[in-house]
C-alpha cells in the first residue's frame, strides 16, 4: 500500500501504466479521425480530379486531451485509490476479532459496525484469515457461552458478522477468552492480531482478559470515550405518588446532563424529566411526578437518546396499575343504581385505578392493591381467612359499615364495635346531623379539607378503647371515630364508619370521599401477595437496543417469586413475563452493578478509539469519471465524422419530459373524480362492489339493471344505470344502496377501504352484504372476515313487522334466486338513521334473480322456481330500494289501526 | 386502370395548372399518323364539323346526318376537319444517382423530376397534345386517360432504368424531353442524343442536379462514395479542391451544351432548392419559341 498523506493506494503497482500515457499519446496522434463519410453522385467529377489532396490529418488537441485524461483516470482507478485508508494490520497471523456485545455495546453499535467492516476490509487486502469471538452468551445446547467462529476469509467473515446485534445482557470475558484459546490451540496457529472491541466497561476482569489476549497475539484495543459510554437506569422506587429513578454512570467525571423520559402503552411519551449528574458523582437522581391516572399508563421508563437494554426499564403492575376489588352483597346491576352500594365508589375510584368485582375468593385469585367491602354481610370463616393472611402480606382492605355490619359484627375489624348503629337524626332522636370534624397532623388522611355541609344520620360505634385514638384517622364532630384504620403485618384494615352510598350519610357525594380513597389506595403497596411458585412464560422481551419485540426461541420461564433474583441471561432475556392480565417485568438494571469504566491496561496493549475517519474508496466515483469521459468522447467523435444529428426539439422534449409526465396523471385523476362524483349524483344510482370476479360482477351489474328497469316501470322512483364501486378507490356517499357479494376472492378490506365503508354506513347509507349461497354457508366465512374489519352494529333476524316488509310491498319472506334464506337488519332503534338499518345481509343471490338482459328477459333460474318467486324477487328490491331512499315513515302504519280505533271512538 | 389519385399527380397538377396549356405548334402537316391536334383545313378524322355534302354510294349508312336530311330530300353525310397531334416522348432518370438528396428540406432528385415530368406532360395533355413515356414500349395518346397511365408509370419505382434514354424507333418529328443529371461521360450522352437527333427529333435536356453537387460544401476530410460503382475517393482537405471541382462541373455542362446545340437540341439546368414552377417555365417558352422557329 502506497500512502500520500490521507490518500493511499491498494494497488499501486498499476500506476507504472501511467509510464504508457506518451505512447498513447503518439498513438493517439497517429490515428487520424476517421472520416466524415459521404455519398455524392458526381464522384465521376472527383474521381477525375487528381487524389494528391490526401494528406495526413491529425485528431484536434482537445479530442486528444481527452483520451489522455480517460486513461488516465482508469489507470489511477485500477490503483485504487483510498482516503483516510484505515492503517494496516501489523504482524502476521489472521486477524482475531474480540467483540463486547453486551447490553453496553448497544449505545454505539453502528461505530462498532464501521471498525468491525474497516478491520475485515485490511484483513482483505492483506488476505489474512479472521476468527471472531463475541463476549455475550448466546444459548445453545452446550451450555450458554459464544463459541469462537473461524478461522474463514474476511468475505465470510463479513457475511456473519452483518447479523450481528448487540444482546440485551452481559457478556462474559473469561468465559470468551477461555474459548478463544481453545479454539486457537486446536486450529494449531501460532500467532495472530487480536481487536478487542470492547464496551468500555470493566465487569472485573479487564486486565485478566488482556494478559489472556496477548498470549494469543498482539493485542489492539478499541474502546469509546467515556462519555460515550452506556448508562444505567434503575428500576424505581414508589415514593409516595412519585417515582424515585436512580441512573448510574461508569466514570464520575464532568457535569453530565440527560433525561429520562416515560412512555405509555402505545408510545406516547407521558412524561420528561431531567437527570444531571453532578461532576463526581456517578448516580443522578430524578423524580416523576406523575398524576394517578397518566402513572398507571406508564409502560416504560427510557434514557433519553440511548438504546440499551439496560436503559429501559419496564413497568409492570408493581409500579402502576392500583387494582381495587370491590365486594358488595347486592349484584352490580341494581335495580336502582344510585341506591347500590357500590355506584360512589366506581365513580371515585375509576379515574384512578383499574376495578375490579366480585366475590372475595374471585378477587383474591388475582394481584389486588385494595380491596373495598361495601357491606357485604359477614364473611364466611374461609373467606376471612384469606383476607388476613393476604392483608397481613400486605394487602389493604377498606370496609364500610352498613346495616348488615351493624347487625353481625364479625372478627375482620380494626376496632371492637358495639353491636347496632348510632342514629343521630330521626323522629325519635334528639340530635343533628353530625359533621365532619378536622383531620389530626397525624392521621394519613391529614389533608383533607372538611366541609361543614356533609352530614352523618347514622354511624357504628367502636367500643371505647386505649388505642382506639391511636387507631382514629377520622372523626365526626362529636368526636366519634369515622375511620379507625388497623395495621396488620405488612397490611392495612380500614373502616369506615358509614356507608358508601348515600343510605347513612352525604360522605359518598362529597369530594371529601373521593379524597379519602385516594390517599388509601396511594397508601396500599401496590400489589400484595404473591403469585407463588408458577412459571411465567415470556411474553415479549427487549432486544440490544432496548426495543420490545417477541421473546426469542430460547427464552424460557420465569418463576414468579424468585423473579427478583433472575439473573438476566440468554434463558431470560429482559422483558415481560407472564400474560397480558397480570405481566411481571425482568429488567436488566435490576441486576446489574454500578458500571465501571475500563481501567489503564498494561503498555502491551495498543489503545485506539473507534474510528471517527471512514475510509472512502475513490475508485467508483473514477470509474465514473472515465465512464462519462468515454460518453463526451463517443459524443465527440460521432459529432466530428457528422454522423450525430440531434433536432432541437427533440433535445427540448427530452429535457421536459420528466417535469411534464407527472402532472398529466394527477390531472387526468382529478378530472375522473370530478367526472365521477356528476356521473353518480346526476342521478339516482345503485352501486355494486366489484369483487375483480369478472362473472359476479357482470351479474351484480345485470341484477341491478333488471332491478332498476322493474324500479322505473312500477314506481315513481327513477333509477339510472348502476354503478360498480371500489370501496379502496371511489367515493361512496353518492349511493342509497351497495349491493356486496360476497366471493371466495374477498380481499382483506384496508384501512381505507374499512373507514370508508364505516363513514357511509355512519352517515346513512345502506349495505346489502349477500352471501349467495342459499343459506349453504360456503361464503359465511367471508362474510365474517369482511365483518371483522367493518365497524358493524349488532344484527337481528328481520323482525316480522319490520319496515323492510313493507315499504313498498307487503312481504312476508324474502326470496331472491334462493327462498328460505334469513335476512339480519340492525336492531331497529339501533341508531339514529332515521331507523334505517345500515346493513342488510342476506344469501338468497338477489342480483342472480333481478338479473335480466337488453331484451328484459331473465338470465338466471330461481329455485326451486316460477314466475311467482321472480316476482316476489323484484318486490324485495324494491322494498329495499323503497327502504333506502324514504326511511322509515312507512313505520308509522305500524299504528295505524290503533289511530284509526282512536278516531273512531 | 384505377384512378391514380396520388400526392405526386396532384402537385404535377397543380404545377402545371399556373401555365396557360401548352400548345406545340405542328411544324410539319404531313400525314402522319399521330400528330398534334391542329386543324388541317381539310376533311379527315377530327371534332370539329367541317361540311355536308351528298351522300354518295359507298359510305357508310352510318355516316348519315339524319337531321339534316330531313331537312331536304338528299341525303347528307357530315364530314368533319382533318385534326393531327403531336406526339412528345417524355423520359426521365431512375438511375441511383438520382435518389440523393443534400438535405432534409430538399426532395430527391429523382422526385423533382419525376414532378416535372408529370407537370409538363399535364400541360401537354391540356393542350391536346400525346404524350408517352420514352422506353414504356406504349404509344403517345392524349386525354386524361393518357394522363392516368403516363402518372401510373412514372411512380411505379420498381423499374430502374439506366442513366440515358435508350435509343427507340420514334416517329419522326416528335418531340422528346429528357430529366436527368446527366454526370455520365459526355461521350454517352452525346451517343444518345445523337441516335435520337439523327432521325430527325428535336429535344430538350434538363439537368436535375442538388445544390451540394454545385457548391460541394464539405471542409476537411471526407470520404466520398459513388451511387452506381463508380468507386470512392478520401479527399483529405476537400476546401481545397473546391474551385477545381466547380470548374470541372462547368465544363462538363458546357460541353453538353454545346452538343445539344449542334443538333439542334436545347439544354438547361434546374436545381431542386428552386421551385419547380422556374424549370417548368423555361421549358414551356423553349419548347413554344423552338416550335416556332
Amino acid at each position: 500500500m502506497l500512502s500520500l498523506g490521507a490518500l493511499s493506494f491498494a494497488a499501486p503497482w498499476a500506476l507504472a501504466a501511467l509510464a504508457t500515457l506518451p505512447v498513447i499519446w503518439w498513438l493517439l496522434r497517429l490515428t487520424p479521425p476517421a472520416p466524415q463519410r459521404v455519398l455524392f453522385p458526381p464522384i465521376r467529377l472527383l474521381l477525375n480530379l487528381a487524389s494528391r489532396q490526401e494528406s495526413t490529418v491529425k485528431s484536434p488537441l482537445w479530442l486528444l486531451i481527452l483520451r489522455l485524461v480517460l486513461a488516465g483516470l482508469v489507470i489511477l482507478a485500477a490503483a485504487h485509490p483510498l482516503f483516510n485508508a484505515a492503517t494496516a494490520l501489523r504482524g502476521g497471523g489472521p486477524l482475531v476479532l474480540f467483540i463486547d456485545d453486551g447490553w453496553a455495546a448497544g449505545r454505539e453499535w453502528a461505530s462498532r459496525e464501521t471498525t468491525i467492516g474497516s478491520l475485515l476490509d485490511q484483513a482483505e487486502r492483506q488476505d489474512r484469515q479472521v476468527l471472531f469471538v463475541t463476549t455475550a452468551p448466546l444459548a445453545s445446547e452446550a451450555g450458554d457461552a459464544a463459541r469462537p467462529v473461524g478461522p474463514m476469509s474476511p468475505a465470510e467473515a463479513r457475511l456473519q458478522l452483518r447479523g450481528l446485534q448487540p444482546k440485551p445482557w452481559p457478556g462474559d470475558h473469561a468465559t470468551a477468552v477461555a474459548r478463544l484459546q481453545e479454539a486457537f490451540q486446536l486450529a494449531d496457529l501460532s500467532t495472530a492480531q487480536v481487536a478487542w472491541l470492547s464496551d468500555g466497561l470493566d465487569d472485573g476482569t479487564a486486565q485478566a482478559t488482556a494478559d489472556a489476549l496477548g498470549r494469543v497475539g498482539s493485542v489492539t484495543l478499541y474502546s469509546d470515550a467515556p462519555t460515550a459510554v452506556a448508562h444505567v437506569l434503575r428500576p424505581p422506587v414508589a415514593d409516595g405518588a412519585a417515582l424515585r429513578i436512580s441512573v448510574t454512570r461508569a466514570s464520575g467525571e464532568g457535569i453530565e446532563n440527560g433525561a429520562v423520559l416515560a412512555y405509555g402503552e402505545d408510545g406516547t411519551v407521558l412524561g420528561r424529566q431531567g437527570a444531571t449528574f453532578a461532576a463526581g458523582e456517578r448516580t443522578a437522581q430524578a423524580r416523576f411526578l406523575l398524576p394517578a391516572e397518566v402513572r398507571n399508563r406508564l409502560t416504560r421508563l427510557q434514557i433519553e437518546n440511548e438504546e440499551t437494554a439496560a436503559a429501559v426499564v419496564l413497568i409492570d403492575e408493581r409500579w402502576r396499575r392500583r387494582p381495587v376489588g370491590l365486594v358488595s352483597a347486592q349484584g352490580t346491576l341494581a335495580e336502582q343504581p344510585l341506591l347500590g352500594d357500590l355506584f360512589y365508589l366506581e365513580r371515585a375510584l375509576a379515574p384512578f385505578t383499574e376495578i375490579r368485582k366480585g366475590s372475595v375468593d374471585t378477587l383474591l385469585e388475582r394481584q389486588l392493591a385494595v380491596i373495598v367491602l361495601a357491606d357485604p354481610g359477614v364473611l364466611a370463616d374461609a373467606e376471612r381467612k384469606r383476607m388476613e393472611t393476604w392483608i397481613a402480606k400486605g394487602g389493604m382492605a377498606v370496609r364500610f359499615a352498613g346495616p348488615r355490619l351493624a347487625q353481625d359484627v364479625d372478627g375482620l375489624l380494626p376496632v371492637r364495635l358495639r353491636p347496632g348503629d348510632r342514629i343521630l337524626e330521626g323522629a325519635l332522636a334528639w340530635g343533628r346531623p353530625a359533621t365532619l370534624a378536622a383531620i389530626d397532623e397525624t392521621s394519613p388522611l391529614h389533608g383533607i379539607r372538611s366541609t361543614g355541609n356533609i352530614r352523618f344520620r347514622r354511624q357504628v360505634l367502636a367500643e371505647p378503647s386505649i388505642d382506639l385514638a391511636a387507631k382514629t384517622w377520622a372523626r365526626l364532630s362529636d368526636g366519634t371515630p369515622l375511620v379507625t384504620a388497623e395495621r396488620r403485618g405488612e397490611g392495612w384494615l380500614i373502616l369506615v364508619h358509614t356507608t358508601a352510598n348515600t343510605e347513612w350519610s352525604d360522605l359518598a357525594l362529597s369530594g371529601v370521599f373521593v379524597e379519602m380513597l385516594r390517599k388509601f389506595v396511594n397508601l396500599s403497596q401496590g400489589i400484595g401477595g404473591t403469585e407463588g411458585s408458577v412459571p411465567l412464560p415470556p411474553m415479549q422481551s427487549l432486544d440490544g437496543f432496548g426495543r420490545i419485540g417477541a421473546p426469542p426461541a430460547a427464552a424460557l420461564p420465569v418463576i414468579a417469586n424468585e423473579l427478583e433474583r433472575t439473573p438476566v441471561g440468554p434463558r431470560h432475556p429482559p422483558g415481560y413475563y407472564g400474560e397480558q392480565e397480570a405481566r411481571r417485568a425482568l429488567n436488566l438494571s435490576q441486576g446489574l452493578a454500578d458500571p465501571q469504566l475500563l481501567p489503564p491496561l498494561d503498555s502491551t496493549v495498543t489503545a485506539e478509539s473507534y474510528g471517527t475517519a471512514h475510509e472512502t474508496d475513490a475508485r467508483p466515483w473514477l470509474l465514473l469519471a472515465a465512464l462519462i469521459l468515454a460518453v463526451v468522447d463517443l459524443i465527440a467523435s460521432l459529432g466530428l465524422r457528422r454522423l450525430l444529428y440531434v433536432s432541437r426539439p427533440a433535445v427540448l422534449a427530452l429535457l421536459l419530459l420528466p417535469f411534464a409526465a407527472p402532472d398529466a396523471p394527477a390531472q387526468s385523476q382529478a378530472q375522473t373524480g370530478d367526472a365521477f362524483a356528476m356521473m353518480a349524483s346526476l342521478t339516482t344510482r345503485l352501486a355494486y362492489v366489484l369483487t375483480g370476479d369478472s362473472q359476479v360482477d357482470d351479474v351484480s351489474q345485470q341484477g341491478l339493471r333488471g332491478l332498476g328497469v322493474i324500479v322505473n316501470r312500477r314506481t315513481a322512483a327513477e333509477m339510472g344505470e348502476p354503478v360498480g364501486i371500489s370501496p379502496e378507490r371511489d367515493e361512496l356517499s353518492f349511493f342509497p344502496l351497495i349491493y356486496w357479494p360476497m366471493t371466495d376472492g374477498q380481499q382483506k378490506l384496508s384501512a381505507v377501504a374499512a373507514d370508508r365503508i364505516n363513514a357511509y354506513m355512519r352517515n346513512g347509507g345502506t349495505v346489502l352484504f349477500d352471501t349467495r349461497d342459499g343459506d349453504g354457508g360456503e361464503h359465511s366465512d367471508v362474510l365474517r372476515r369482511v365483518g371483522e374489519d367493518l365497524d358493524l352494529p349488532p344484527l337481528v333476524a328481520l323482525p316480522e313487522d319490520h319496515v323492510l316488509g313493507r315499504a313498498y310491498y307487503l312481504l312476508r319472506d324474502f326470496p331472491g334466486r334462493y327462498t328460505g334464506g334469513p335476512v339480519w337488519v340492525e336492531r331497529t332503534g339501533e341508531r339514529i338513521n332515521d331507523g334505517v338499518s345500515s346493513v342488510i345481509v342476506g344469501s338468497s343471490d338477489w342480483a342472480a334473480a333481478w338479473a335480466m338482459n337488453d331484451a328484459q328477459q331473465p338470465l338466471f333460474a330461481v329455485v326451486p322456481g316460477g314466475e311467482r318467486q321472480r316476482e316476489f324477487a323484484y318486490r324485495v328490491g324494491i322494498n329495499m330500494i323503497m327502504y333506502t331512499l324514504t326511511g322509515n315513515y312507512k313505520a308509522d302504519q305500524v299504528h295505524l289501526p290503533a289511530i284509526i280505533n282512536r278516531l273512531g271512538e | 386502370m384505377s384512378e391514380p389519385s396520388t400526392p405526386l399527380r396532384l402537385r404535377a397538377e397543380a404545377a402545371a395548372a399556373e401555365l396557360p396549356p401548352l400548345l406545340v405548334a405542328a411544324e410539319r402537316v404531313a400525314s402522319m399518323v399521330s400528330q398534334g391536334v391542329h386543324g388541317r383545313r381539310r376533311v379527315g378524322q377530327g371534332e370539329t364539323f367541317w361540311q355536308f355534302r351528298r351522300y354518295q354510294p359507298g359510305d357508310s349508312s352510318q355516316r348519315i346526318d339524319w337531321r339534316q336530311s330531313a331537312k331536304s330530300v338528299p341525303v347528307y353525310v357530315r364530314e368533319t376537319e382533318w385534326e393531327a397531334a403531336q406526339s412528345v416522348w417524355l423520359w426521365r432518370d431512375t438511375s441511383p444517382s438520382m435518389h440523393f438528396t443534400g438535405g432534409r428540406d430538399r426532395p430527391e432528385k429523382a422526385e423533382r423530376a419525376d414532378l416535372l415530368l408529370l407537370a409538363l406532360a399535364s400541360l401537354l395533355v391540356r393542350g391536346g397534345e400525346h404524350v408517352a413515356l420514352l422506353g414504356s414500349g406504349l404509344p403517345p395518346s392524349g386525354g386524361r386517360g393518357a394522363m392516368n397511365r403516363l402518372a401510373a408509370l412514372v411512380e411505379d419505382r420498381s423499374a430502374s432504368t439506366p442513366s440515358l434514354p435508350p435509343v427507340e424507333p420514334l416517329p419522326r418529328y416528335a418531340r422528346v424531353v429528357m430529366f436527368s443529371d446527366f454526370l455520365s461521360p459526355p461521350e454517352d450522352i452525346r451517343r444518345a442524343v445523337e441516335g435520337l437527333a439523327g432521325r430527325g427529333l428535336r429535344g430538350h435536356l434538363v439537368q436535375v442536379m442538388d445544390p451540394i453537387e454545385e457548391a460541394l460544401p464539405f471542409d476537411g476530410r471526407v470520404h466520398f462514395q459513388g451511387l452506381e460503382q463508380e468507386g470512392d475517393i478520401i479527399i483529405g482537405r476537400v476546401e481545397a479542391i473546391r474551385p477545381e471541382y466547380q470548374a470541372l462541373l462547368a465544363a462538363h455542362r458546357e460541353a453538353l451544351k454545346e452538343m445539344t446545340r449542334a443538333v439542334g437540341w436545347t439544354f438547361a439546368v434546374h436545381r431542386t432548392d428552386q421551385p419547380p414552377q422556374a424549370a417548368l417555365l423555361a421549358l414551356f417558352v423553349t419548347m413554344s419559341m423552338s416550335a416556332r422557329a
